[in-house]
This record gives structure tokens, C-alpha cells and sequence, in this order.
């Protein structure tokens, strides 16, 4: 009977023991509350104690929040459209605001929050162009939204840590005309190496065309003085041996050119028989 | 209550149950000591036995309840993991690889962190299963740059975990939070540079920037993540444009073709003059040669014929007349027309007489006046005059 008492008491005590602590991890915080009322909220992560029935605790994530923002469409300063897609960091900062104000409901303080940004968002692109806002201003504008967004949001118990545009895109019509402008300016480029190319090719072309003339014409001009020289010497050589006797030579040469000339059966010569050649044909009849 | 507590003796909770034995724990010993003493309890907790004994028993029960308790109290952490202990929720330390122990639960937990092994994410593809196919994922690949063109950039992040305290207990969904700081580090570097550079030098620089940037902002939300590496699995147009760009590349390549045809068509063509030039040289010294020796030749026959001529002129010079005549008569049609008749008019048919030259029959036709007798040469007719020296070449 002595065990079960101890046994029922130890119990007792410890069921007791446990309504009246509860813990806090480090990632979260927590609010007590005494019948609706906040009693206290900055608890250090551990076992603290609490009043049974007559305190109940809520407790909250205290880790860094994201809030990943639908793309919205916004206005630059060139009128052109841009959708932007960006998140926000952000964690419980005060948690008795972070109650009062939104309930608690991270859904809710999202919410807030975007709405909250993209005001911000709106009046930082407005003023800046493209090229501004993707390339040199980007740091500037974290640190401005930041900045402006820290003061509105501790208002909903909040604290940021960090707001970053994730993209900058071009609306998919616009998308299409930078392609199209993309591919006239490779198009360009690759006209301009093709006719580089073709010019390069041409002179190299005509310039052997030309070394091949005058290679040509040179070898002509050698040729012809050859052939020059040829028939120079050969005028010599026939000179020299028929003005030894040019009478002779005119005989000899025409009957040569005689029987060379009539060598042909076709030809038709109509003779007189009172020639030469037939001096001795008449009076042989 | 806890075994060693003095006051009680040694109450050794694996020594028999003389409780003043000091030999080595023994485990049969103990476990049957044990079902001795649960017996004597539920035993003793029925019958009528002595409350001196139950009480003896309900220690030993509470006592190895508590060493049980406190047995679960050890955990191994593997090589390469850091074990985070909290108490009550509160962070107390980080312990190493190896056994440990912790006041167990409910007072004390233990969560279990890899930092050794390496994690990836992906940013603008997915891998499926092996490398083989890597879909590209456009909303996550395609940004602007500073010339506002854009690009399909491919990242690859390896990351470990430094700080597991951190790494915990800071963030919620640090894996998600990677990814959008990546997303936003790697448009803003690329926004930042040209299109050009991201495509072709300047990938590394890249690649450098973008990880010191993840690293930064990481560091700054406190998130206990170390990037090792980013690796820039690909940099390239976007696929709608990607055919203009392959043929800029290939522009390139057709403009050095072309030069190379150039050349080779001058390679060709200016030693092929050379040879042809060097042939009309060759040629004409041919011609020279020929034309030269064709007149020694010509010239030393007259000579020769000369110096025979002078010894008897006019009988050499009757025979070569004759010998020439009869060879050019013997060879042509010939047609005698003696016109000492005094007729004046006379009627030809030369047409028809040259035309008989191809017929084989032989034919003579009577002139109107005068005496006409047509000879033909002996031999048929070889027409072909391109070949002078056959035939009839004398």
C-alpha cells in the first residue's frame, strides 16, 4: 500500500510538474497569456514556469520568414514593362505587435507585407530604366527598400531582413522582339565575316589571275624572241647559201613550188601546147 | 535516488544481492537478480510479505528504471556530423564525432547534423536521374544583361553545412532560401555584365562574383551555410535565337573556307602558268632549233646541188625542169587547148570537167574547136590532202 501511495503520489507530481512549465526551443518565441491578457513575451529558449488553466502559451516560428512574392508587372522609367519576381526575409521582431496586429498569422503578415513592398517597388522603378535597375542601381535599390520598408513593418511587429529582387523579365511579347533584335544583330555580324570573307577571297583570286597573266605574257614575249632568233638565224642560213647563186636558186626554188603547188588531182590546168615542156610533143607528130 | 547516492552502502545496481560485494559486474547475475527482485515485488505486493522487503524491491525497480533512463542518455555521432543538444529547447552545445552523452529526454534532445556532405541545388535545370538530359528550366535560365539582351545561364551550387547551431535553428527552409539568393546573386551579376562576356570569356569571373555574393548574403542572414562551389554548367543564347548565333559562328568559319578555296585556287593556278610558260619557252626553242636546222638542212641540199649545178649548168637545168613538169602534169587534170586555131570563142565545161576529177571512169570531152584531150593520172585519188607525204609526196 506504501508503493502505491508513493506510486500514485510520484504521479500526481509529476502531472502537476508538467501543467505547470512548458519550453521554448530556439526557434521560437512565445506569448503567455492570463485569461486573453499578455502577461509576458520575451522568453528565452528553456523551460519556464506557468500557472495551470489559469495561463495558456502560444507559441511562434522565430526563424527567418520568406515571403516569395507573385511576379507583378511594373512601370519603368522608359514606360517599358517589366515583371519582377522578388522575396523578402523577414522574422518576428516584436512578437506582442506581431499578435496584436495580425493575429499571429504569418498568411496575414505575408500579405501586409506585400502589399507593403510592392508600393515600395513601384515608386523605385518608376524613376529608373532598365539598365539601371538590372545592372548598376541593384544594390542601391535593396538598400533603399530595405530602408524603407524596416519603419512599416515594425509597425506589424516585424523585422526585415532582407528584401531582394530574385528576377527582372521582359514581358514575353517584348521577350520576342529582343530575340528578333538579337538575331538581326548575329545576322549582321555573320554577314559581315561571309563578305569579309568573299572580298579576302576575290583578291586573292585576282591577284593570281594577274601573276598567271604575266607569267603568261612574259613567257609569250620570251618565246616569240626565241622564235625571233630562229627565224633570224635561219634567214641567215638560207641567204647566206642561195646568194652564192640567186639566179640558180629562183629556178630552183620555182620548180620546187611548181611540183608542190600541183600535186593535187583535182586541180585543172589548162595548158597551151606551144610550151617548153612540149617542144618536142608537136614535132613528134 | 540515483545508485551511487551515500548513505545507503554501495548499492551497486549489477552486484549481487549482498550489496557490500565488490567483484565485476556479472550479466546472467544481474539480469536474474533482477527478475528476483520484480518477483519479490509483485510478490510481495499481493501477499502478506514484510513492507521492510517491497520497499527494498520498489528501490531497486525505481533505481533501474533511472539507470535504464539514463542509458538512453548516449548517442553516437557518425565522422562527418555535429550532434546540436538542447535542454528544455534552449541550446546548450555542439558536440563532436564520436560517443556522447546528454541528460535524456524530455530534458535533453539531440538533433543530428551532416556538415561534411557535400549538397547541390540546381538553378535554371534539372538533371533527371544520370546527366544525361538536362531540362532546362526557361523561368529559372533565361535573364537580362547590362545590354539588355538575355541569356540562358545553368548553375550547379554545392553547399555544406558550417554552423549546425545555425543551420538549425535560424532559417526556416535554408535549402529555399539557397536557391533565391542564388537566383537573385546570379541575375544581378549577369545583369551586369555584357552579353559577350557572360558567353564566352567571362564565365569564370562570373562564377567567382556570384559565389562571393551567395556567400555574403548567406553570412548575413546568419544561415550556417558554406558554399564550396558554383559551377556554371552552361552559358549560352536562348534557344529561339540560338540558330542566329551558330550561324555567326559559322559566318566565321565560311569567311576563312572562302580564303582557303582563294588560296588553294592561287596555289593552283600560278604554277600551273609557271608550267605552261615554261612550255611556250620550251616551245619556241624547239622552233628555233627546228626552223634553224631546217634551213642548215635546206641550205647544205642547195649547196650541194650547186656545186654540181656549176660544173654543168644548162643540161641540170633542162633535166630539173623536165623531171618537175612531168611530175606536176602526171599528177593533175590537165586540159591542152591550142588556140592558134583563130577561133575566138570556145566553149569549156570546166565544171563539169572538174567535177569528173571524182568520178573513176574516164571520160573525154570534145571541145567545139580545137583539139582537147584530157589525160587523168594513172593512180586513183587519195583525197586526203592532210597527209601530203602519202599518196603521191615525191
Amino acid at each position: 500500500m506504501t508503493v502505491n501511495r508513493i506510486l500514485i503520489g510520484l504521479a500526481v507530481f509529476l502531472f502537476a510538474g508538467l501543467m505547470c512549465v512548458f519550453t521554448v526551443s530556439e526557434t521560437e518565441k512565445a506569448i503567455k497569456f492570463q485569461l486573453g491578457e499578455i502577461v509576458k513575451y520575451d522568453y528565452e529558449p528553456g523551460i519556464h514556469l506557468k500557472l495551470p488553466i489559469v495561463n495558456n502559451v502560444r507559441k511562434f516560428d522565430s526563424r527567418v520568414q520568406t515571403l516569395d512574392m507573385t511576379p507583378e508587372r511594373f512601370l519603368t522609367a522608359e514606360k517599358k514593362n517589366v515583371i519582377v519576381d522578388s522575396f523578402v526575409k523577414w522574422k518576428i521582431g516584436d512578437v506582442k505587435t506581431f499578435y496584436t496586429v495580425v493575429a499571429g498569422d504569418i498568411n496575414q503578415a505575408n500579405l501586409r507585407l506585400d502589399q507593403i513592398i510592392k508600393d515600395a517597388f513601384r515608386s523605385e522603378f518608376g524613376i529608373r530604366d532598365i539598365t539601371q535597375l538590372v545592372a548598376t542601381d541593384r544594390k542601391a535599390i535593396r538598400e533603399i527598400l530595405i530602408t524603407k520598408t524596416k519603419s512599416i513593418a515594425a509597425d506589424l511587429g516585424l523585422e526585415i531582413i532582407d528584401v531582394q529582387v530574385k528576377r527582372i523579365d521582359l514581358p514575353a511579347d517584348v521577350s520576342t522582339s529582343v530575340y528578333r533584335r538579337m538575331e538581326a544583330e548575329r545576322e549582321r555580324v555573320a554577314r559581315e565575316f561571309r563578305s569579309q570573307g568573299s572580298e579576302a577571297a576575290e583578291r586573292i583570286r585576282a591577284d593570281a589571275d594577274r601573276q598567271r597573266v604575266v607569267i603568261l605574257a612574259d613567257a609569250f614575249k620570251e618565246a616569240e624572241k626565241l622564235r625571233g632568233e630562229g627565224d633570224a638565224k635561219s634567214a641567215e642560213v638560207y641567204a647566206s647559201a642561195y646568194s652564192q647563186d640567186p639566179e640558180f636558186f629562183a629556178f630552183y626554188r620555182s620548180i620546187t613550188a611548181y611540183r608542190e603547188t600541183f600535186k593535187n588531182p583535182e586541180r585543172l590546168m589548162v595548158i597551151d601546147p606551144e610550151s617548153e615542156f612540149f617542144k618536142y610533143f608537136k614535132n613528134q607528130k | 535516488m540515483s545508485w551511487n547516492e551515500p548513505g545507503g552502502g554501495k548499492k551497486d545496481p549489477w552486484s549481487g544481492r549482498g550489496g557490500d560485494e565488490q567483484g565485476p559486474p556479472d550479466l546472467d547475475e544481474a539480469i536474474r537478480s533482477l527478475q528476483e527482485k520484480l518477483g519479490a515485488i509483485f510478490g510481495g505486493g499481493g501477499g502478506g510479505n514484510t513492507p521492510g522487503g517491497s520497499m527494498k524491491g520498489f528501490a531497486f525497480l525505481a533505481v533501474g528504471a533511472v539507470a535504464l533512463w539514463g542509458a538512453s542518455g548516449f548517442y553516437i555521432v557518425d565522422e562527418g556530423n555535429h550532434g546540436v543538444v538542447t535542454r528544455f529547447g534552449k541550446y546548450t552545445e555542439t558536440t563532436q564525432a564520436g560517443l556522447n552523452w546528454h541528460i535524456p529526454a524530455p530534458i535533453e534532445s539531440v538533433e543530428i547534423v551532416n556538415v561534411r556532405r557535400q549538397r547541390f541545388i540546381e538553378v535554371g535545370y534539372r538533371s533527371g536521374g544520370g546527366q544525361q538530359t538536362l531540362g532546362s528550366v526557361p523561368k529559372e535560365a533565361l535573364m537580362l544583361t547590362k545590354d539588355e539582351n538575355i541569356v540562358d545561364v545553368r548553375l550547379a551550387v554545392q553547399y555544406q553545412v558550417k554552423d549546425a547551431k545555425a543551420f538549425l535553428f535560424n532559417i526556416l527552409n535554408p535549402e529555399m532560401t539557397l536557391k533565391q539568393v542564388t537566383e537573385a546573386a546570379q541575375r544581378g551579376v549577369v545583369g551586369s555584365s555584357k552579353m559577350d562576356f557572360v558567353l564566352t570569356e567571362g564565365r569564370s569571373e562570373l562564377v567567382a562574383q556570384i559565389k562571393q555574393e551567395i556567400q555574403d548574403v548567406m553570412d548575413a542572414y546568419n544561415s550556417g551555410i558554406q558554399v564550396t562551389s558554383v559551377n556554371l554548367q552552361d552559358a549560352q543564347p536562348p534557344e529561339p535565337v540560338q540558330g542566329a548565333f551558330e550561324d555567326a559562328i559559322k559566318a566565321r568559319e565560311d569567311q576563312q573556307r572562302l580564303i582557303n578555296e582563294a588560296e588553294a585556287y592561287s596555289n593552283d593556278v600560278i604554277p600551273k602558268a609557271r608550267g605552261a610558260a615554261a612550255r611556250k619557252i620550251q616551245e619556241a626553242e624547239g622552233y628555233k632549233q627546228q626552223v634553224i636546222s631546217e634551213a642548215e638542212g635546206e641550205a647544205s641540199r642547195f649547196l650541194s646541188l650547186l656545186s654540181e649545178y656549176k660544173k654543168a649548168p644548162a643540161v641540170t637545168r633542162e633535166r630539173l625542169y623536165i623531171e618537175a613538169m612531168q611530175t606536176v602534169l602526171s599528177n593533175t587534170n590537165t586540159v591542152f587547148l591550142d588556140v592558134k586555131g583563130g577561133n575566138n570563142l570556145m566553149y569549156l565545161p570546166l565544171d563539169k570537167l572538174i567535177n569528173q576529177s571524182s568520178s573513176e571512169e574516164p571520160a573525154s570531152i570534145p571541145a567545139q574547136s580545137g583539139t582537147v584531150t584530157q589525160t587523168r593520172p594513172l593512180e586513183p585519188v587519195f583525197r586526203s590532202t592532210t597527209r601530203g607525204r602519202e599518196g603521191r609526196g615525191r
